[in-house]
């Protein structure tokens, strides 16, 4: 009791630490431009697009999938951005040094970004409510929020995977653009997954967020629990494969620069 | 140009993100009967967001990235006016950005057997002239705005695809709200991306000259805007010996 006890305190206080050192880029000014104008201009983008495309009747769909990947945004660029400033701020040597628990430590990177996904796609779709008018009445609240909640933590676990490769590689905001961006593509997030070429379909569903938006627009179209609760497990499992994946390569690559001295050279 | 051929960014700028919003716009509006002015925003569409993003991302950049450098000093030093320099730098990259268009179109033929329905060519050619002249006037002006006041940086950027909707690089701006339509309006980007797609489609007005002139002017109007910022580079750069701090 005592350990656990321990380790719920170090993974507090490890959450806390990273959200004071590494959350740096969230300044007031930097969190409006790519926390609240990024997203409201993506939103509105691809539902006049969409509106454009197929008429004003399917904005629905557009603006639920477009305010879903808006947790990829802090899932995927803060967790990577939070984990790689390891190495980009010379922190990373005293964390591998340290003999805190490396699981405990390494989820509590995501912890942050995934409360601020939630904050974002709360604002987005009140946005979306507010600008086109949408509602939700058939839809259960609670449940559209159970989405959101998984999706975000999903997301975070795809963002924790290469987040631990960007501790070897210089530009690792760059994976994050590219792994943002193809979610566009491949995720169901403005056309059907259906519409992709089979072996795409594979690695769409191999990602997180695509069933948990599949689930939200079920959810926004009345569906219950028991008919989402299918995709949503789906959603869980892919999400923590990956972050069982991305602490492994932690653990690796830690290993690795303990055998070889080469902390520094991260 | 030689130093983008090794950047990451710069090959995100013109190769990735182009083609994926070339392949959503492809997948979104070229669908069973679609309209070919659909067809040809879905063809050219990824192509121009990706020149605009190169133009005025990395021409933006331009006197940031020489002060990230160390380089800042030694161009102000040289006996070459600095305005010179920034606009061979602009130069670069809009022509860096005309990139963008070789994995759109090929994606579009290629991936999707999508080809712009109706061409004129001459009314095109001149149309894309007086786009590139206003994404070079674009990036000009963003260089010392970027570099004098730092927040414009995540507020310009997080605002990238808003100048997509309202430039109506994937679908036309006449969809927008009337209020909308008036901001898009004083961007000269938006008149000469109308007068392109209306170089592919031989329906619908074709006010060439007026859309034309109307980029035009405004381009002219960002370099009156850009030579007074240029002015307060040079001030505190060389007076108040402020511009490495802004």
């Amino acid at each position: 009791m005592k350990t656990i006890t321990n380790q719920a305190g170090i993974f507090v206080r490890s959450t806390w630490l990273q959200y004071v050192a590494l959350f740096q880029w969230a300044t007031v000014r930097g969190y409006i431009g790519y926390k609240l104008v990024l997203p409201i201009t993506q939103i509105l983008f691809f539902v006049e697009l969409g509106v454009y495309a197929t008429g004003r009747h399917n904005a629905l769909y557009f603006a639920l999938g477009n305010a879903m990947q808006i947790t990829a945004n802090a899932g995927i660029f803060g967790v990577i951005a939070t984990v790689a400033n390891e190495r980009q701020f010379g922190t990373l040597p005293m964390l591998l040094g340290s003999p805190a628990n490396r699981l405990v430590t390494f989820l509590s990177r995501a912890i942050v970004n995934t409360l601020d996904g939630i904050l974002s796609v709360a604002v987005a779709i009140a946005l979306v409510v507010v600008l086109f008018g949408l509602n939700f009445q058939h839809a259960s609240v609670p449940l559209l929020a159970l989405c959101v909640l998984v999706v975000s933590i999903t997301t975070s676990g795809l963002g924790l995977l290469f987040g631990s490769v960007g501790l070897v590689m210089r530009d690792a905001i760059v994976i994050a653009n590219v792994i943002y961006y193809l979610m566009l593509v491949f995720c169901g997030i403005n056309f059907p997954v259906s519409r992709l070429p089979g072996v795409l379909q594979l690695i769409a569903y191999s990602l997180p967020l695509t069933r948990g938006v599949e689930a939200a627009r079920e959810v926004a179209a009345g569906a219950s629990l028991s008919q989402v609760s299918g995709l949503l497990a789906g959603e869980l499992v892919v999400g923590a494969t990956y972050a069982l994946l991305g602490y492994a390569l932690f653990r690796w690559l830690e290993n690795q620069a303990r055998h070889g001295g080469l902390q520094e050279a991260y | 140009m030689r130093l983008r051929f090794i950047s990451p960014f710069a090959v995100l700028g013109w190769l990735l993100f182009p083609t994926i919003f070339a392949a959503v716009g492809l997948f979104v509006l070229n669908r069973p009967g679609e309209t070919p002015d659909q067809v040809a925003y879905g063809v050219l569409g990824g192509g121009l967001v990706g020149y605009w993003g190169v133009a005025y991302l990395d021409g933006g950049f331009g006197i940031q990235s020489e002060r990230w450098n160390g380089t800042l000093e030694q161009i102000f030093a040289a006996p070459t006016p600095f305005w010179v320099i920034l606009a061979g730098k602009s130069v670069g990259s809009v022509l860096w950005g005309m990139l963008s268009f070789v994995p759109t179109l090929a994606l579009a033929f290629f991936g999707f057997h999508a080809v712009v329905p109706h061409l004129n060519g001459g009314a095109f050619a001149a149309s894309f002239a007086v786009l590139s002249f206003s994404f070079l006037c674009v990036a000009f002006g963003f260089a010392p705005l970027f570099a004098l006041w730092r927040w414009a940086v995540p507020m310009i950027n997080g605002f990238e695809l808003g100048f997509y909707l309202l430039c109506g690089f994937m679908f036309p701006v006449t969809i927008l709200p009337l209020w909308a339509q008036g901001f898009a309006a004083a961007l000269a980007p938006t008149w000469a991306t109308t007068a392109i797609y209306a170089a592919t489609t031989s329906s619908g007005p074709h006010y060439f000259a007026y859309w034309w002139a109307a980029a035009i002017a405004l381009s002219l109007a960002y370099l009156v805007g850009a030579w007074w910022l240029y002015r307060l580079v040079d001030r505190k750069a060389r007076i108040s010996g402020e511009l490495a701090l802004a």
